[in-house]
């Protein structure tokens, strides 16, 4: 299934050599076990994902989209298997170590934006930036108003979060993704919660950081935007399908 | 209804569990402050056995061995001595009475014992006094059954005239008639028989906020051996005699007695001092545990609140299948209610074993029942209106928030 | 970092007002009472002028008679004679003082110009002036001498000063109590009422009493103050004066015919009725400690409940974000850090306001007159124990959820799955 799609993108960092895998995964396995119950969430996902390509991962409700995500992104640790980001072995790194790789290659958009409401817009894009080192503040805000820039909300920075629509949200979520400059963009149904115009947008947006040469796997239930991908990968009941 | 809130309530157990600890302590500080308020507001509204108003205390400092040891020449002098300082005090047109007295009211000082009697009067405390003739008059006592002390008390030899008051005679003779019974102390062994001759109100020397006790007075003739000379003397004034005659009368007992040092006092003032010791302390502790409930209301409405906020799924989730606001309200308050009763009933559990355990023993079952029932009632409003905000948030609740939070 | 981390709790705080409010109410509450109780414990047994020597002072401030057959006691302040003919030259005794117990029928009164003036009268030696440092705001003590010669001098306070003399200087002049006229011989600061020992208006010897019968007593109204060499003398002095009570000579052995008292400090004499201890037995001083120390734990338990479910409701509130910091970057540690800087910072301006209301309660109480001539003082070492208690709370609390949760998984904490 890999075997299409010899690697053409236009990768604005040349430094990146297109053969190598961004993502890889093998034999993935999680298993949530409460009390009484075991779900299998996912078993045996093997996936590889190159340097800037852009792939969708659709499946029924519960399928384990969302897990599979979570696992490439490092938000949760599969039960079994390996995982590698920009081939460093991540499954075998400590919390400290974690957290930077998270921070540093990865940018994460939820479904439902998890902004903090404390925080206002421009403070919220800021966040990625304040776990790295040797950044100023007057540095961190340059970066943060630029990433918003490019999301098209420059004129909302001081809103707070319940102040601004479900897509400004979303755009600020997807402004403190990319705030930090990561290969890698993780997008769990970022238009699930918006009509379709807004998803429209949003997904311009995406489709305009893949062309920068960002990697992104998008989950979606919704075929109109996994259509523009150049991938699909389908789940159902925790296997890969296709 | 009742158990699906039960089942909600197992399933928060943890941080349930906190509030519960919360309550229960919260009831045991209440309960702890209202078990003297509900004590000292009892014991004030019984009736008091004598009026202080318009009466004078001298307390009298004869600066000598005045002692149980002491020579019976110096007491004979002594009793001369406040023979004529009566007298002399009589003669003041501003003086309606004069007498003398052992312990005056509200003083701290005082003489207790108690007795068993045909199987009577076990652990009852009794207090003391020794009274001449006149106090009746001036502190007022109202006699309910025989009579007060008297000339015709002079020729008792062989008995000793007391006095007791109604509780005393309840206690000991029930529904007999007490004039004429004998109450002196049967493991005495030189006893004289002491043979009750009148029976006053419930005279209660602690003033106002003490406790009903028995009481006895015992005739004091200044004359005979058995009797030592008063503490003090008290004086009944004409209403409107201001301080100034304080001087006077001063001087006339320095003329008596120049070597002797008096204070005089009305007993007004010793009642506002001693309202001063019990309602200062009783003012402080309650203070504190009235900011003890506010922290703690505020605490719960804090916690209240944020567990209501991070359900709104949930609730969100009821209001979507048909849950009306009513409903919801109710079942945040019901859950409130259930996590309240089970701390209450802890401390409920803890307190029956006070009265058992006679820790503060001075009160009695009736005022441990009054201050649990308002304890109980002031914890129960406490978290009710601190449930109000909180649950009112969650009727605020739209069904389409479930969905928004996936 | 840090500056970022202060950064981040002040927004916090503002934007989490009623929580921040009820947490700040809770510490300085908390404070303010305990500020409050200690400074009153402070103010009663704390060594501070005049007995600053209160160290090395011991003394005894009750005796009890008992008849042969134990049914009759007599309980009261010792008598001159006992302690004339039998506490003298104490081994390890410095200095010895005897005083009446100015609350034991020391309250005379004068007549000036038709008023009547109230004062507490104290009758004492010499050598009370050498074991108490009192404060002279002109003249000086009297002497022994002055004692042994009966001269009718006396040491006013300054209030007294006030009242009989307008507050001008009052060395030469006279002042009459109780009917008798004393010559001033010194005037010094107030004492405060609750010093039990030292308090009086007007100190005169004890040779001016208006009858020598005070000579003949073993019980009535004197205490002793003994200056050891050192603290630890005491249980050397204690076990030599009770050997003195087993040689008194009474009157009428019949009537009584035994002395019990003890050489005590004046904790362990004001904490007998807290251990319910008799007059019989000597005073429990470990369980008196223990059991104020129990009462004020007792005390700030529910402050300390009411605190830790607040910072658990907080974090819980707070799971999602810590689940988004984690999933752009920050590590545990990093999160512990800024929970750890939130909850000091709480605990600190908690303080800082615990503090400020404390003195300001202290004032109030100070110039409500209540207690006369009372002064209380912040006592600066139990506040800032106080604020040790309240940070380390604070940090058990607010870190210890915290890190739990920042243990999480990034999406578990996203999901508010922690309870
Ligand atoms: N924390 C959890 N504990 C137990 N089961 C879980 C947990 N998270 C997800 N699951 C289960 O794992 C499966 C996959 O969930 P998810 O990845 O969220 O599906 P989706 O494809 O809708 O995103 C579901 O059956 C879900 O119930
Ligand atoms: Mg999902």
């Amino acid at each position: 299934m890999t075997s299409q799609a010899t690697a053409s993108t236009t990768s604005a960092n040349g430094a990146q050599t297109s053969t190598a895998n961004m993502i890889q995964l093998e034999g993935i396995e999680k298993v949530y076990r409460t009390d009484r119950i075991e779900t299998v969430a996912l078993s045996d996902i093997n996936l590889s994902v190159r340097a800037g390509e852009f792939i969708s991962i659709m499946g029924p409700s519960g399928s384990g989209k969302s897990t599979l995500l979570n696992v490439i992104g490092l938000l949760d640790v599969p039960t079994g298997g390996k995982v590698s980001v920009n081939s460093k072995p991540v499954t075998s790194y400590g919390d400290k170590h974690l957290a930077r790789v998270r921070n540093e290659e990865i940018g994460f958009v939820f479904q439902t934006f998890h902004l903090i409401n404390d925080l206002s817009v421009v403070d919220n894009v800021e966040i990625p930036l304040l776990y790295r080192k040797g950044l100023s503040g007057a540095e961190r805000r340059k970066l943060a108003l630029r990433a918003l820039d490019r999301v098209g909300l420059h004129a909302r920075v001081h809103h707070f979060p319940s102040q601004l629509s479900g897509g400004q949200q979303q755009r600020v979520a997807i402004a403190r993704a990319i705030v930090g400059n990561p290969r890698i963009l993780l997008a769990d149904e970022p238009t699930g919660n918006l009509d379709s115009q807004m998803g429209d947008e949003i997904m311009g947006v995406l489709k305009g950081l893949n062309d920068d040469g960002a990697t992104i796997v998008m989950v979606t239930h919704d075929p109109r935007q996994s259509e523009k991908t150049e991938r699909i990968v389908r789940l159902f009941d925790g296997r890969q399908v296709s | 209804m009742i158990k699906h809130l039960l089942k909600l309530v197992w399933n928060r157990k943890r941080i349930n569990f906190l509030i519960t600890v919360e309550i229960f302590f919260s009831f045991l500080v209440v309960f702890a402050v209202l078990v003297f308020a509900v004590y000292y507001t009892d014991n004030y509204r019984q009736p008091l056995g004598f009026n202080y108003e318009n009466v004078w205390s001298v307390t009298l400092d004869m600066k000598s061995a005045s002692t149980p040891g002491s020579r019976e020449s110096d007491k004979q002098q002594q009793f001369a001595t406040i023979k004529n300082m009566l007298a002399g005090l009589r003669e003041f047109s501003e003086v309606e009475s004069a007498a003398g007295i052992w312990g005056i009211p509200y003083w701290s000082g005082d003489w207790t014992g108690d007795r068993e009697i045909n199987g009577k009067g076990k652990d009852f405390e009794i207090g003391f006094n020794e009274a001449t003739d006149e106090v009746k008059d001036v502190l007022g006592l109202n006699i309910v059954r025989g009579r007060w002390f008297g000339k015709e008390d002079d020729g008792a030899t062989n008995y000793r005239p007391v006095v007791i008051n109604q509780l005393m005679a309840r206690t000991f003779f029930g529904d007999e008639d007490p004039i004429g019974k004998d109450i002196s102390n049967p493991k005495d062994k030189e006893r004289v028989e002491q043979r009750v001759i009148g029976v006053v109100d419930d005279f209660r020397k602690g003033g106002e906020f003490s406790a009903k006790r028995g009481y006895v007075f015992h005739r004091n003739d200044l004359a005979s051996e058995k009797v030592s000379p008063p503490r003090s003397l008290i004086i009944k004034v004409r209403p409107g005699v201001t301080a100034a005659f304080e001087e006077k009368i001063l001087a006339r007992l320095q003329a008596e007695a120049r070597d002797w040092s008096f204070d005089i006092k009305p007993l007004a003032q010793m009642r506002e001092a001693n309202f001063q010791e019990y309602l200062v302390p009783m003012a402080a502790f309650g203070l504190i545990a009235g900011f003890l409930l506010i922290m703690v209301g505020l605490g719960l409405t804090g916690v209240l609140w944020q567990s209501v906020t991070q359900r709104t799924k949930e609730i969100g989730l009821r209001r979507a299948k048909g849950a009306t606001r009513r409903r919801i309200y109710r079942q945040i308050l019901g859950e409130l209610f259930i996590i309240t009763t089970i701390g209450l009933l802890a401390g409920v559990l803890v307190v029956v074993q006070f009265p058992l355990l006679n820790f503060m023993g001075f009160a009695n079952s009736r005022v441990y029942a009054i201050s649990a029932a308002i304890s109980l009632a002031l914890v129960y409003l406490l978290t009710t209106i601190c449930g109000l905000y909180p649950s009112r948030l969650a009727t605020r609740v739209q069904p389409a928030e479930a969905l928004h939070y996936e | 970092m840090l500056k970022n981390y202060l950064k981040i709790a002040f927004k916090v705080f503002l934007r989490r007002k009623f929580f921040t409010f009820i947490s700040l109410f809770a510490i300085s509450f908390t404070l303010v009472v305990l500020m409050v109780a200690v400074s009153f414990l402070d103010h009663v047994f704390g060594a501070q002028p005049p007995e600053t020597k209160l160290d090395r002072t011991i003394g005894v401030f009750h005796l009890q008679m008992k008849s042969p057959d134990d049914n009759n006691t007599w309980s009261s302040p010792g008598g001159y004679k006992f302690f004339d003919r039998y506490a003298r030259n104490l081994p390890g005794v410095e200095i010895m003082s005897l005083l009446t117990d100015t609350f034991d029928g020391g309250k005379v009164y004068s007549y000036l110009d038709g008023n009547k003036i109230e004062s507490y009268l104290k009758h004492t030696d010499g050598e009370f002036w050498r074991i108490m440092e009192f404060t002279f705001l002109e003249g000086g003590p009297f002497t022994s001498d002055d004692e042994k010669n009966a001269n009718f001098v006396a040491v006013i306070n300054e209030a007294t000063r006030k009242k009989f003399f307008d507050g001008q200087s009052a060395l030469g002049r006279t002042l009459e109590v109780d009917g008798q006229r004393f010559r001033v011989v010194g005037v010094v600061a107030n004492v405060p009422y609750l010093r039990t020992i030292p308090f009086a208006d007007i100190w005169v010897p004890i040779s001016t009493m208006k009858t020598q019968a005070y000579k003949n007593q073993l019980l009535g109204g004197f205490n002793a103050l003994f200056l050891a060499r050192s603290k630890a003398d005491f249980p050397m002095i204690k076990e030599e004066f009770q050997s003195r009570l087993k040689q008194v000579e009474f009157d009428d052995p019949k009537e009584y015919n035994r002395m019990i008292g003890y050489a005590e400090t004046l904790f362990e004499f004001m904490s007998r009725p807290l251990t319910n201890s008799r007059q019989e037995e000597p005073a429990k001083v470990g369980r008196a400690l223990a059991t104020i120390f129990i009462i004020m734990i007792l005390f700030m338990l529910l402050p300390a409940i009411n605190l830790v479910n607040i910072n658990i409701s907080r974090i819980m509130e707070r799971a999602s974000e810590i689940g988004v910091r984690k999933a752009f970057g920050a590590s545990s540690w990093t999160l512990v850090g800024q929970f750890i800087v939130e909850n000091v910072l709480l605990s600190l301006i908690g303080g800082a306001i615990g503090f400020v209301l404390s003195r300001f309660v202290l004032r109030a109480i100070t110039e409500s007159g209540f207690f006369p001539y009372a002064d209380f003082q912040l006592n600066y070492r139990v506040f800032l124990y106080g604020l040790a208690v309240a940070v380390f709370f604070g940090l058990m609390s607010g870190v210890y959820p915290a890190w739990k949760m920042s243990r999480l998984h990034p999406a578990d904490a996203l999901k508010g799955v922690a309870r």
